[in-house]
């Protein structure tokens, strides 16, 4: 409907734009001609007008010659000389005869009438003084004069013998043929009439008895005679021009000169007519032609339209398929380039919205999506499947030590080789960061299993960057549906702590299990109960004896934090300690270590027991700028020297952030404090780095130690721990000693201490120092069972992560 | 301005008289205007009549289209010759009521002359030629005399009695009134006598020539 509009408004407009203009010139141009006949009648009358005066002179000039004629005839003479009124009448009657005169009047010298030619004497006598006068004075004379209610050209010559004896007055009548003749010379047509008393009478015409009557209503006063005049005659316009030619006794004698104004614009009629008929032509072309471009515009408009229309409901597949050369058609490419770019974008965007874009895997969004729709599909059909959270070991380290170039080609190496390792319909997704998901279709724990193993050979394999191999290692979380959660949310939070679960065990991956989870029950009292814990004094330090292999004596311990909780019993560090290092409550809980084990420290040296205290930190820890100052603070306070504090650290602990840990070991360092590295050989530390950390000792993880007894492979792998650690001038601990063949083992590979249940579990302050005194090595204390207990259920993984 | 009443005579010192029984009277013409009048006639009718002397002749003369002498004054009965000096005809014609006559064209000397047997104003022209005028005046009387360029015109032998001194001039369409005058035989003074010519002159109506100018209003 607005397309129809617009096309009708721009036909419209254009079409009486056009009409205007059509109108306007052929009114200006009928007013132009109007005006150039009127002019050219003008022209005509003037022109008319002294043709008219000539001929009425050339007439006159005839009519004298006659008159003379007619005096100079002796008989004529002979006769008026007689003197005899009634030869005169009868001469006169025929001499006037002869020459057409229709009245002769002879007068004596004084203008009397003796003598006319007219039958009747009954009339008005004709006032002849002024003929006379001119006669006088111009030998002869001539002049139009009224008589009898006719115009009649008298002339006056004189009669002599020789001498002038009198005047003859010949009257001509003003005829039809005068009129006729005048008509036939200037083309225009001539009415003769008298005015008395304000009427006209109309004399003699070469007009048409209708128009002579108009005309003789039409006449304007006799006031406004000689001027041009318009007059409104039947079958239009009438120009006219009246000249006084004569008159007497109250009588006035006009001639009217006229002319139709319509016969002067003949000729411009055909030329009106031939630009009447063009410009209908033209206004015909034209409103066709509007109409023809109206409908090339609007029609592609509605076309675009209809592009537009589509393009708004979200339709970029089809092309504006309008080819023009002009500006619609420009339009229409620049709309189609639109359509093409917003598609190309929206593509994008979507791509963007669900799609990862360093590793082109789906994003998060797309696989919560995927997550929901097989929910939704295994809620129907009761498809089991298994949610993978996969998190890649020392992502972090690989980004801060080589460079995000690095990281993100393993990032792109991981995402190809999940990839590759999955069937179409497992997805595999990016969850951000180093975090990747995989949903696999397996109907139970074992085919998972299998898949996490597959994967976890998959990224056994360096991945090498620029010819150099790089190593990750990843940990895998899995949640399966539907035992272990019924929606998207549960699946993956679920999966997210067997991750976690995972990579603290190393266990490469973990299967959740509602044991993971307490914590996450426990989440929101936790934090409130260790505060508790820490007021109320529910946390305990015990301490395991470092038993050195050559001399067999304990010098040093390690102090390990307990929480006897006042209704769950007692909690295991691992459920409370990465709890703490989330919230930043790790900061509180090291303090009270630091100040607990110092404290003990410090109270052993006054009780004459000189042991040298290890307390384990965290990697957060290290992020404390504050803390070598507080450890300054409690050695001061407790009267510690410095040299009697160890502090232990795991390599991941150092790898965090190692710039900062390596800037805060300096300043504890140079504290005089002993610094370890703890829990050796799980991590994947370069030694090379570790070698630039002041460091004094190296703990050899449990995980090689505990077995060695039983595994030539692993008493090689600590052989040459112990032989590296001496090499670098470090003092190495072996952690995790369980019999005495590995203590023995151990004494023979010249391992400077050792810990483990073997010698000792870690123990009260109180019942360390009995254990001490009644302290041979190697011997398991029966009262210590009650510490045992817990220490045996974390016993996989938990200490390390004490503080 | 045509005064009506006849035209003043004065009365003026004449010469002396070369005649015991005949005078002489001196006579000057003029206009209004006091302007002399040349060819003009004068002449004196005595109160006893005197009859007219048989044969009379007078010759008016046609040379070079013109009458010679254009103003005649004959006493009444004079035959009047009108011989034709050109090498073209003439017709000299009169429609004058003193004298009508009509020579018909000829060429030489007409075979009889025109007796003017009345008095009174006759004006002649040629039929031919309308250019050609003459007037001749016939008066009852042998006492009459034209006036000469300087308007002087001279009545001889004039027998001393009671007179009717009249002057008259070719501009005048009339005889004017006379002037009663007595003539003594010793010395009769001369007298001033004025004309009055009419408007328009009947000189002035005749054309010079043939042609004529037609004129419109």
């Amino acid at each position: 409907m607005r397309f129809n509009s617009l096309r009708t408004r721009l036909i419209l407009f254009l079409v009486v734009l056009l009409g205007v203009v059509q109108i306007t010139a052929f009114l200006l141009l009928n007013t132009a001609t109007y005006n150039a006949a009127r002019a050219k009648v003008e022209d005509e009358l003037i022109v008319g007008e002294k043709i008219f005066a000539r001929e009425l002179r050339q007439n006159a000039e005839r009519q004298v010659q006659a008159a003379n004629v007619l005096a100079s005839d002796f008989a004529f003479r002979e006769a008026v000389a007689t003197g005899d009124v009634a030869t005169l009448a009868s001469t006169l009657q025929n001499h006037g005869a002869r020459i057409r005169a229709a009245a002769l009047f002879l007068v004596d010298l004084n203008g009397r009438i003796i003598a006319d030619s007219l039958a009747d004497h009954g009339r008005q006598p004709v006032d002849f003084s002024q003929l006379l006068a001119s006669a006088r004075h111009g030998g002869t004379a001539n002049a139009i004069m009224t008589f009898d209610d006719q115009a009649l050209q008298f002339i006056a010559v004189p009669v002599r013998a020789p001498i002038t004896i009198g005047w003859i007055m010949v009257g001509f009548a003003i005829s039809t043929g005068d009129a006729q003749e005048l008509h036939q010379l200037t083309g225009l047509n001539v009415s003769f009439a008298v005015e008395s008393a304000g009427q006209w009478h109309m004399l003699a015409s070469t007009l048409p008895a209708a128009l002579l009557v108009a005309l003789q209503g039409r006449l304007p006063a006799y006031a406004m005679a000689t001027t041009m005049h318009v007059l409104e005659m039947p079958g239009g316009q009438h120009q006219i021009r009246i000249i006084a030619i004569g008159g007497s006794q109250g009588h006035r004698v006009v001639a009217v000169l006229q002319r139709p104004i319509a016969d002067a614009m003949a000729g411009f009629s055909g030329l009106r007519l031939t630009l009447l008929i063009l410009g209908l032509l033209t206004l015909a072309l034209s409103i066709a032609g509007i109409v023809v471009i109206a409908l090339g515009i609007t029609r592609p408009l509605e076309l675009l339209l209809v592009a537009v229309q589509r393009i708004r409901q979200g339709d970029y597949t089809a092309s504006v398929d309008i080819h023009r050369s002009d500006e619609i058609g420009v339009l229409a490419q620049g709309l189609d380039h639109m359509r093409a770019g917003i598609a190309e974008r929206e593509a994008r965007i979507l791509r963007l919205a669900y799609e990862d874009v360093l590793t082109q895997l789906p994003n998060r969004s797309q696989y919560s999506a995927q997550l929901a729709r097989r929910i939704a599909a295994g809620g129907e059909q009761a498809l089991a499947f298994a949610v993978f959270v996969l998190n890649l070991d020392r992502f972090k380290y690989v980004n801060d030590a080589l460079g995000y170039g690095v990281g993100d080609h393993v990032l792109r190496e991981v995402a190809q080789r999940l990839s590759a390792l999955l069937t179409s319909s497992e997805c595999v997704a990016r969850l951000g960061g180093d975090e990747f998901a995989v949903l696999v279709g397996s109907q139970d724990a074992r085919r998972a299993s299998e898949v996490a193993v597959s994967i976890i050979k998959a990224l056994e394999v360096p991945i090498l960057y620029e010819g150099q191999p790089v190593d990750v290692g990843a940990s895998i979380g899995i949640a399966l549906f539907p035992q272990h959660a019924a929606d998207a949310e549960g699946l993956m939070r679920n999966a997210d702590i067997a991750m976690y679960a995972a990579k603290r065990t190393r266990s490469g991956f973990a299967i959740y299990d509602a044991s993971f989870d307490t914590s996450r029950q426990e989440h929101l009292s936790m934090l409130g109960e260790l505060r508790r814990a820490v007021e109320h004094g529910e946390l305990q330090l015990v301490y395991q004896p470092k038993v050195e292999l050559k001399s067999a004596a304990t010098t040093a311990a390690e102090a390990l934090i307990r929480w006897r909780h006042p209704e769950r019993g007692m909690v295991p560090p691992a459920l409370f300690i990465p709890f703490a290092e989330q919230t930043g409550y790790i900061k509180v809980l090291t303090r009270w270590v630091l100040g607990e084990a110092i404290r003990q420290c410090g109270a052993w040296r006054r009780g004459g027991l000189d042991i040298h205290v290890s307390v384990n930190l965290s990697a957060r820890d290290l992020m404390n700028r504050e803390l070598p100052e507080m450890i300054g603070q409690l050695l001061v306070q407790h009267d510690v020297p410095a040299q009697r504090l160890g502090l232990e650290i795991t390599e991941s602990g150092f790898m965090e952030d190692p710039v900062h840990a390596q800037n805060v070991l300096g300043r504890l360092s140079d504290m005089g404090l002993q610094l370890s590295i703890d829990d050796y050989g799980t991590g994947y530390s370069s030694l090379s780095y570790l070698m630039r950390l002041p460091v004094s000792e190296l703990k050899i993880d449990r995980s090689f130690v505990s077995r060695i007894s039983e595994d030539s492979k692993l008493s090689t792998i600590v052989r040459s721990t112990i032989e590296l650690g001496h090499s670098l001038g470090l003092k190495v601990v072996a952690e995790g000693v369980e019999d005495a063949r590995g203590f023995a083992l151990l004494r023979e590979l010249h391992c400077d201490s050792a810990q483990g249940y073997f010698m000792s579990p870690p123990l009260p302050a109180e019942d360390f120092r009995i254990w001490l005194q009644g302290g041979t090595t190697a011997r398991h204390n029966s009262e210590l069972s009650s510490v045992m207990a817990c220490d045996q259920s974390d016993f996989s993984g938990t200490d390390e992560a004490v503080a | 301005m045509n005064r009506p009443g006849p035209p003043t005579v004065l009365y003026l010192m004449g010469l002396a008289a070369q005649h015991a029984t005949a005078a002489t009277l001196r006579v000057l013409v003029q206009d209004p205007s006091g302007q002399p009048q040349p060819d003009a006639a004068v002449y004196a009718v005595p109160e006893q009549p005197i009859a007219p002397e048989p044969g009379m002749k007078a010759t008016i003369d046609q040379v070079g289209r013109r009458f010679v002498p254009r103003v005649s004054v004959i006493q009444t009965g004079t035959s009047v010759t009108f011989p034709n000096s050109d090498n073209i005809r003439h017709s000299v014609y009169s429609f004058s009521p003193a004298k009508t006559f009509v020579l018909k064209i000829y060429s030489g000397v007409p075979a009889s002359p025109v007796v003017f047997d009345k008095p009174g104003i006759v004006v002649m022209g040629c039929n031919i030629h309308d250019s050609m005028v003459a007037w001749v005046l016939v008066v009852d009387t042998p006492f009459f005399a034209r006036t000469d360029g300087s308007g002087e015109a001279v009545l001889t032998n004039l027998p001393p009695g009671a007179y009717t001194l009249r002057a008259w001039s070719y501009t005048m369409r009339h005889e004017g009134a006379g002037e009663r005058l007595q003539i003594r035989a010793d010395a009769n003074p001369p007298r001033l006598l004025h004309v009055e010519p009419d408007t328009p002159s009947p000189e002035d109506d005749v054309p010079m020539n043939e042609s004529m100018e037609g004129m419109l209003h």
